[in-house]
């Protein structure tokens, strides 16, 4: 049976494949992760802070977008996006939104609630005499998460928070139905046109593969490294 | 101005400068007290004014008033669980309290106008376990709140923090990370970094309690030091060769309550508590 194959069509694709499809994969995955490591601390913060209201409003988003699946959401945000833009403006007509940042807002927005679990049980996992310690210093609440307890909290959480990116980074696979082309949707495209899919679809398996799994080898090589003495 | 323990509501009532109270009448009510070893004057730098305070429904604070005067060394003990460690982290407001007022350098720390972080940078704090910053350095640790706080020059933080390090004999080791010194170590650099902010008086919460017994003596040295010095201090601790040593006072507290506020000489030469009398003769059996 594999003697029909004909891997021949993989490498006629490579740049391709990579130019177009992996770096749109990787730029979308650096970015929302990145906006959502930043945007889940501040939900940990605001879940932890004493501040009733903004507890539990913190609680609610973080439980719904825990709760929803995430082609649901990358849809409804899709079509949602542009008449909230139009709202928030006072524009007349939905905004365009390209359907990129349509995906890089969704993916930011959902990884968020799973970035901001990560950070909480960080900022829980400092002992509570550091912030003591930072207090009687002299230090407010802004200096004393910043200099003290997110530092810590982040190098503890670094290996929770990769695994998790790479998680995103197969998750981005997802935005085919917003006809983008990510990589998976770049080896589609081929395999439909050449009419090669167990081949296109093989091969893209196997990169997915290759990547996830030389991060996850080095995220446990970094988590013996980062570890702090104490 | 007495460091002896008044009834409220006249503890905080400040006293002009140069008029020193006799106070050796001995006729106050609540806690046996005795009068002060040294002539403080002006008003005093901590004033604790009948606190009280509750977790929930359980009491742990109960009615304490007590005074510490300007280069005032006062040792606070008792038996574990009797809210002396408390009471401590009350005076730079770590603790919030329920009642009662506590003044310090002439500050309220129970007023909503208090900028607490100001109040704080200028009370020194030296906790059990050490508390370092184990992210950070042993010269970023001893400058990180100097620069972020006081906002010091970089350089002029660095060249403080050097000093003090060096005067707790620890200058080789500034560029080391917490968690390779020893308790001892860190401990003597968790004052350094105190000392550095210039604090107008610094507080000791059981400073020696989770050190190995071979490193107590490093760190009581430099306390010893540091109370010849002149600095004002309020010693939580269990080391009673400490406070014969340096103390002016020792306060005596009991399930949440002042039980005994009395000259160092006097709490051990006659305690007049009986609970005192048993916590003494049970730390001192050994």
């Amino acid at each position: 049976m594999f003697s029909n194959f004909d891997f021949g069509v993989v490498f006629g694709s490579l740049p391709y494949l990579f130019g177009t499809g992996m770096v749109f994969t990787v730029t979308l995955t650096a970015l929302a992760a990145g906006m959502g490591v930043v945007l889940g601390t501040l939900l940990a913060m605001a879940r932890l802070s004493g501040v009733p209201g903004l507890k539990h409003v913190a609680k609610v988003y973080v439980e719904l977008m825990r709760s929803l699946p995430l082609v649901l959401v990358i849809f409804w945000f899709y079509f949602l996006v542009p008449y909230i833009g139009a709202y928030l403006t006072g524009a007349s007509r939905p905004i365009q939104v390209g359907a990129f940042s349509s995906a890089l807002i969704t993916f930011t927005l959902f990884e968020a609630a799973y970035f901001s679990e990560i950070m909480r049980a960080g900022i829980q996992s400092i002992p509570k005499g550091q912030t003591g310690a930072a207090y009687a210093l002299g230090m407010t609440y802004a200096q004393t998460m910043i200099t003290v307890v997110l530092p810590q909290a982040f190098r503890n959480m670094l290996p929770l928070l990769l695994t998790q990116t790479i998680v995103l980074f197969q998750d981005t696979s997802l935005v085919y139905v917003l006809s983008l082309t990510d990589f998976l949707g770049a080896a589609s495209k081929v395999a439909q046109r050449d009419g090669r899919l167990v081949e296109m679809y093989l091969f893209a398996a196997v990169v997915y593969f290759a990547v996830c799994f030389s991060a996850s080898f080095l995220v446990r090589r970094l988590q013996r490294r980062v570890a702090i003495i104490r | 101005m007495t460091s002896t323990p008044m009834p409220a509501p006249t503890a905080t009532t400040p006293v002009a400068p140069g008029s020193v109270a006799p106070s050796d009448s001995g006729l106050q009510s609540g806690p046996l007290t005795s009068p002060p070893p040294r002539i403080a004057t002006g008003t005093p730098m901590i004033a604790i004014d009948n606190v009280s305070k509750w977790y929930g429904d359980f009491q742990v604070l109960t009615n304490c008033t007590t005074q510490v005067a300007k280069g005032e060394v006062v040792v606070v003990c008792g038996p574990s669980g009797s809210g002396k460690s408390t009471l401590i982290k009350c005076v730079n407001a770590l603790e919030p309290i329920q009642k009662g007022q506590i003044t310090v350098n002439d500050t309220k720390v129970v007023d909503k106008a208090t900028d607490l972080p100001k109040l704080r940078s200028r009370v020194g704090m030296v906790f059990q376990h050490f508390e370092l910053f184990p992210h950070l350095s042993i010269t970023e640790n001893l400058t990180v709140a100097q620069r972020k706080v006081l906002k010091r020059p970089a350089e002029e933080a660095k060249k403080k923090g050097m000093d003090l390090l060096a005067r707790v004999g620890l200058s080789a080791h500034a560029d080391k990370y917490p968690g390779q010194l020893s308790g001892g170590q860190q401990q003597r650099v968790a004052i350094a970094r105190a000392l550095a902010m210039n604090p107008v008086v610094m507080l000791f919460d059981e400073p020696t309690s989770a050190l190995d017994p071979e490193m107590v003596g490093e760190v009581l040295d430099v306390m010893v030091e540091l109370a010849k010095e002149g600095m004002t201090m309020m010693v939580v601790t269990h080391e009673m060769g400490f406070a014969r040593k340096v103390a002016d006072r020792v306060i005596f507290m009991d399930r949440g309550e002042i039980v005994e506020d009395a000259r160092k000489e006097d709490f051990f030469g006659q305690p007049r508590s009986e609970r005192a009398q048993q916590f003494l003769s049970k730390i001192l059996q050994h």
